[in-house]
């Protein structure tokens, strides 16, 4: 009995070892499912050791002294293959900071919630149309007593406890919190090789089939999110996307978690690279507001 | 697990080989949400629905608190006393102690070398003023009286005698003085009172029951005669046991003579001017009646 029980703890301790240890995946194997079901499995690109890329940006805002900038390709639209123009440095506290599942779910829910009205609306027994006179005498008829043919209990009555619109459902979450889930969302599509970084958004044609083809040829996956800065685009990235229902074009002001999590993946330019680090870490320095952030300070950074 | 030394770090390495994080895989943290009740559905009708046995409790029409069946409820039977009368108009003043303000002079957040008022005060943060609330200032406390070494110009509405002592000790200058709401409201926050272009209101005077506070030169009210004041500063040295610095020789003597006026919010600004943010430039009143009305005292 004993020799049995040993013989399967040693099995199972040393399965575990092996699982913690051994192959590329801390994962049980219940979990390792591919990560992209449709197109062919995704490999993870690894970047080039004898980087002689030049680092076309590096970051502006300090980096603690316990992190390392995070470091991604760049690539170019301006033509279907992929070919790496630099590299980019990323911000360890945009690019890199813990998933939290839990504010991203938040996030996306305020996001969904905070502009919805709801328009549902029941009539009660005083709205419903009729009902004033007492439809039968309180005695003598041997039916129930009744005092209106719209009372609740009654068909085509009114209804009790109905919803009673329209009704806001307008609620703002905590700022931090706000910018928390778009680090979060960055980081996680940073984490698992959904970003890409470009030059610009220069594309020689305005064909629309230019730009499907270079996203099936790069295995970019079901859709992506183009951002930049900027109020003008140029003019053939907005023509080839204005009709693509899988490619979209925004600006990084518009930025935002839901549209980020729907895409797949989560094309940036430099300049918005720059724009997004600069908006989200100023929130890491600033202090707590005495009144609108939009009225002048003197004391912010 | 790679090595990793924070959390961070780690459930990144774990997120890298997970499913891609879409709309469709968000969720709170297992136990965050609580499920409403509902009793009474699917399954679980027909019986009492958990309400139990006949009368108000399952029926729900309970009296209203308090009610205690027709005899004289306890709430009547023990007579009134007026221990809480008028709390909700009694002015509130949020403690600011000397320990709190020597860690704000320390960390640089509040400059000495200017006079130190409640615009001071709040701008770095140290304290949370809410006219709303009925606030009319900060309370002074003597709390970190021992450690407190800076030389300060301040202004405050409430001060203990030892907060007073641990001032004086050092060499500073300590003033208590009356804002009234609206006065209290432009002082906390005058970017956007000037943002409304709107002139500098005239500072009321305290009203009956804190004049004499205001009056009294052991408090050092901003309203007691100043010659009352000097000698009240040197009893309180005596009654403490420290030498009064003098403080006409020191390097900072302006800056710490600076005080303002009765009718006066904000250092350098009388009541009536406009401050114009958009342009920098400050109005002055120039019509007579003007002129009497923000001049009277």
């Amino acid at each position: 009995m004993l020799r049995i029980t040993l013989v399967k703890c040693g099995r199972s301790m040393a399965h575990r070892f092996m699982s913690s240890v051994g192959g590329d995946s801390a994962l049980p194997s219940n979990l390792r499912i591919p990560t992209n079901l449709i197109d062919v499995p995704r490999t993870k690109r690894a970047l080039p050791l004898n980087a002689d890329l030049p680092v076309l940006r590096r970051c502006e805002e300090d980096i603690a002294a316990h992190l390392t900038p995070k470091q991604a390709l760049v690539e170019s639209l301006a033509s279907r293959d992929f070919k790496p123009v630099g590299l980019v440095d990323l911000h360890p506290d945009v690019f890199a900071v813990q998933a939290r599942i839990d504010i991203l779910h938040e996030v996306e829910t305020w996001q969904r919630n905070f502009k919805r009205i709801s328009y549902a609306k029941t009539k009660v027994r005083s709205e419903v149309r009729g009902g004033g006179r007492k439809p039968w005498n309180q005695k003598g008829s041997g039916r129930a007593r009744h005092g209106s043919i719209r009372s609740p209990i009654w068909r085509g009555g009114g209804v009790v406890h109905g919803p009673r619109g329209p009704t806001s459902y307008y609620y703002m979450l905590p700022m931090k919190v706000r910018v928390q889930g778009l680090k979060i969302a960055l980081s996680s599509k940073f984490t698992q090789d959904y970003l890409r970084i470009v030059d610009n958004l220069d594309i020689p044609t305005p064909d629309p089939q230019y730009l499907v083809d270079l996203v099936a040829h790069r295995h970019w996956g079901d859709s992506v999110l183009i951002v930049d800065v900027g109020e003008e685009f140029p003019e053939n990235i907005t023509q080839a996307t204005a009709n693509l229902k899988k490619i979209s074009v925004i600006p990084a002001v518009g930025i935002n978690v839901h549209s980020m999590l729907k895409h797949e993946t989560l094309v940036l330019t430099l300049e918005a690279v720059k724009f997004l680090e600069k908006k989200l870490l100023w929130h890491d320095l600033r202090y707590s507001p005495i009144y609108p952030f939009k009225l002048p300070y003197t004391d912010l950074p | 697990m790679s090595a990793s030394k924070t959390t961070g770090r780690k459930s990144l390495s774990i997120l890298k080989d997970l499913p891609r994080i879409t709309l469709a895989n968000l969720r709170p943290n297992p136990g965050a949400k609580k499920e409403e009740k509902r009793r009474g559905r699917g399954v679980h009708g027909g019986g009492k629905s958990g309400r139990g046995h006949k009368g108000e409790r399952q029926r729900g029409n309970r009296p209203r608190l308090g009610f205690e069946g027709g005899q004289a409820p306890f709430y009547l039977v023990i007579p009134k006393y007026p221990y809480n009368e008028g709390h909700s108009h009694r002015l509130q003043y949020p403690p600011l102690t000397l320990r709190r303000l020597q860690y704000l002079i320390d960390l640089g957040r509040v400059d000495t070398s200017q006079p130190i008022d409640l615009t001071q005060l709040v701008n770095c943060r140290g304290v949370t003023i809410q006219p709303l609330k009925r606030h009319y200032g900060v309370n002074l406390v003597e709390e970190g009286a021992e450690q407190f070494c800076a030389k300060v110009n301040i202004e405050v509405q409430i001060a203990s005698e030892s907060a007073i002592a641990a001032i004086e000790r050092n060499g500073g200058v300590i003033t208590t003085s009356y804002y009234d709401p609206r006065s209290l409201s432009v002082l906390i926050k005058p970017v956007p009172f000037f943002m409304t272009g709107q002139p500098i209101p005239r500072r009321m005077l305290p009203g009956e029951d804190q004049v004499k506070y205001y009056t009294d030169p052991g408090n050092r009210g901003y309203l007691a005669d100043p010659e009352k004041i000097r000698q009240a500063r040197l009893a309180l040295a005596q009654k403490y046991g420290y030498v009064l610095p003098d403080i006409s020789k020191d390097e900072l003597c302006d800056m710490l003579a600076m005080r303002k006026g009765i009718r006066q919010i904000f250092y350098g600004l009388s009541a009536g001017w406009i401050v114009n943010m958009a342009e920098k430039k400050i109005l002055k009143p120039t019509d007579e009646k003007l002129l009497q009305y923000y001049n009277a005292q």
